[in-house]
């Protein structure tokens, strides 16, 4: 292989050079497109629970008491046992748990939805404690309340008020923005999770339908190792019963109903159609090349270069070329990734998880999370559609340099 | 084979499928000879040259090239048999156009381990030789006819051969430029004692050779 012959080659037919790169990058760029686009839905159906802190959620629906009074539990999340989430915590692959306790609170003359916290956990709406945006956080072994700032400005609830849910007073001691937090477990008062419990043990309407102990709860929020959460929530179902709920990201991947989001195999399938196109794109391209090239390859053969001389100074020029269209390609995919990164998708929360009552205002309304699409190329993704570049040149090239090579100089060079 | 014999074919054929283009030829060339093929367009000379020369396998008969014959030999063999003793010039030049003056005379040298210095010191003595020092760094789009066909006689020269073969070398130029070309090729013969088959179809240019072949119809007719 002659470099100096190479780069003279690639430079003066730059046409050919151009048109081989240009063809090749396309197919590079589809390719590290779809792939990226894929990824992104996947990390997307990823956020509503991990702004939980959250990879799997659990909760198990039930029965509403006829007469709505005083605590009682919304009908999509009714009692966990202890026992059964000592259960899930032994599971292998189970990595921390945290619980809550989501009350719907009729009061004559107010609604409120309450949910109990655990204020030191990592794991769940305690992640809260960074959306204060007045006041503190709760303390611990203090009835007090947080209340959601939007509420509190709609019932003219301020800093230090004592507010009273299901004939229990609580001082305000703080504000708190939802908003910021996933759509998830929000509440309009949240309280530490000992003291939701006393409300739900205490209610009448809440043990008839869905007999409650202290120490249960109604939510989990579970941290699993990432390839074990497709199988642990089958064992969490297998727990609680077909009356569970769990959340996972696969769950809400599935909710986005797209076909990136949908299914590897599509990603996948159109991955290996990219690839094709690619490749297929490189061979016709750099065959016509190499068969313009037939009466040089004729005078190399003559003055004496072998067939191996032909076929890797061939291979050589061929591996530049693709190197060179997976580099374009590359940026092709980085400006297409960043134009795709200012997309929005919206992830439908379940009507499950959604905390707002559906007979009350805005309780019936689809809850989505917004965000934008986070499209982004990873390294891996980046080195892996180089090295194919390369892999796709060495493989034309080898095969085209081997066709020509057995070309006899004497059927070439014969004068016009 | 006699001492000074350099190239020897016995009893040569070729055929494409029914056309037998070359019949039965025998035909030897000597250590520093200058001898021309000469024949109507045709009448197989190019062919003959093509089988002398190792460019082609004959149907029948055998090749002998500095004392190795070369007709059982492979592609490849073939190949490096031709870089290290055998130079070619072809009536359409045959430069590689993206390669300058300087590279296409290096061309064979380029698959040898050697330095780039090496094979420029080698491309640019012979340039110079044939007057074209300044012209090292032209493409062949920037050469008249002479000058490329000067090119290629100095690529034929950049590995020393001992013979080289000349198919209608100055078929593509006109009369002036062509007795240039001449000159050269009957100095190097004279000066350098190089061994030259040359191919043509004029029979003035024949003249200046130490022998004549005249070939018709596939054979040789003296």
């Amino acid at each position: 292989m002659n470099v100096r012959y190479m780069m003279k080659e690639l430079y003066y037919q730059r046409r050919r050079t151009l048109m081989s790169i240009l063809g090749l990058s396309i197919g590079i760029a589809l390719l590290i497109v779809l792939n990226s686009l894929s990824l992104a839905y996947r990390q997307a159906a990823h956020v509503p629970l991990k702004e939980i802190g959250a990879d799997i959620t659990v909760q198990r629906s039930g029965d509403v008491p006829k007469d709505l009074a005083g605590a009682v539990f919304p009908c999509s999340a009714v009692t966990i046992h202890k026992e059964e989430v000592e259960k899930i915590q032994k599971l292998p692959g189970v990595r921390g748990i945290g619980t809550g306790l989501l009350l719907w609170v009729f009061d004559p003359n107010r609604a409120w939805i309450v949910l109990g916290i655990e204020k030191e956990n990592s794991i769940g709406p305690s992640l809260l404690r960074s959306s204060v945006t007045e006041g503190r956080f709760l303390e611990d072994g203090k009835p007090e309340a947080l209340v959601e700032q939007a509420y509190a400005r709609q019932f003219g609830i301020r800093l230090n008020d004592t507010i009273s849910v299901a004939d229990k007073k609580f001082p305000v001691v703080g504000f708190v923005d939802a908003s910021r937090a996933a759509k998830i477990a929000v509440a309009n008062v949240y309280l530490p999770i000992k003291e939701a419990q006393n409300l739900a043990v205490s209610s009448k309407e809440l043990q008839s339908v869905s007999p409650y102990a202290p120490g249960d709860v109604n939510l989990l929020f579970i941290k699993a190792d990432q390839e074990k959460i497709t199988s642990l929530a089958s064992e969490m179902k297998g727990i609680l019963g077909n009356k569970a709920t769990v959340a996972t990201p696969d769950s809400f991947l599935k909710l986005l109903g797209n076909l990136f989001a949908l299914s590897d195999k599509f990603t996948l399938a159109a991955s290996l159609i990219a690839i094709m196109v690619a490749v297929l794109i490189a061979f016709k391209t750099m065959a016509g090349n190499i068969a313009e090239r037939a009466r040089e390859i004729g005078v190399l053969k003559a003055v004496g270069w072998t067939n191996r001389n032909v076929v890797s100074q061939l291979m050589s020029e061929s591996i530049i070329q693709c190197f060179m269209a997976g580099i374009l390609g590359l940026l092709i995919a980085l400006v297409a990734a960043y134009g795709l990164s200012f997309m929005k998708v919206n992830i439908p929360i379940p009507w499950e998880m959604s905390p707002t009552p559906h007979f009350l205002p805005g309780g019936g309304d689809q809850i989505f999370k917004t965000l934008r699409l986070p499209v982004h190329v990873p390294w891996s993704l980046a080195f892996f559609a180089i090295a194919l570049s390369v892999i796709i040149g060495g493989m034309t090239g080898g095969l085209l340099g081997r066709h020509i090579s057995k070309i006899k100089p004497s059927e070439v060079l014969r004068h016009e | 084979m006699s001492k000074s014999t350099i190239l020897s074919g016995t009893d040569l054929s070729k055929k494409y499928g029914d056309l037998e283009v070359v019949k039965g030829v025998s035909l030897t060339v000597n250590e520093g000879e200058f001898v021309c093929l000469v024949g109507k367009s045709g009448c197989g000379k190019t062919t003959l040259l093509s089988l002398l020369s190792g460019l082609e396998k004959p149907t029948k008969g055998r090749v002998s090239l500095d004392g190795r014959e070369i007709t059982t030999s492979s592609e490849d063999e073939l190949a490096l048999f031709r870089r290290d003793n055998v130079g070619f010039i072809f009536q359409s030049f045959n430069l590689i156009p993206t390669l300058s003056a300087w590279e296409n005379v290096a061309l064979p040298l380029f698959p040898i381990k050697i330095t780039s210095e090496e094979r420029r010191r080698r491309a640019t003595e012979l340039l110079e030789k044939m007057e074209l020092g300044h012209r090292m760094d032209h493409l062949p789009s920037a050469l008249s006819g002479g000058e490329k066909q000067r090119v290629a006689i100095a690529r034929a020269l950049v590995n020393h051969p001992k013979i080289i073969f000349a198919d209608e070398p100055i078929g593509n130029l006109d009369s002036g430029t062509g007795e240039a070309i001449m000159g050269i090729l009957n100095k190097l013969h004279k000066e350098e004692g190089v061994a030259i088959l040359m191919v043509t179809h004029e029979d003035e240019l024949a003249k200046t050779a130490n022998r004549l072949i005249r070939m018709k119809d596939g054979e040789i007719m003296s």
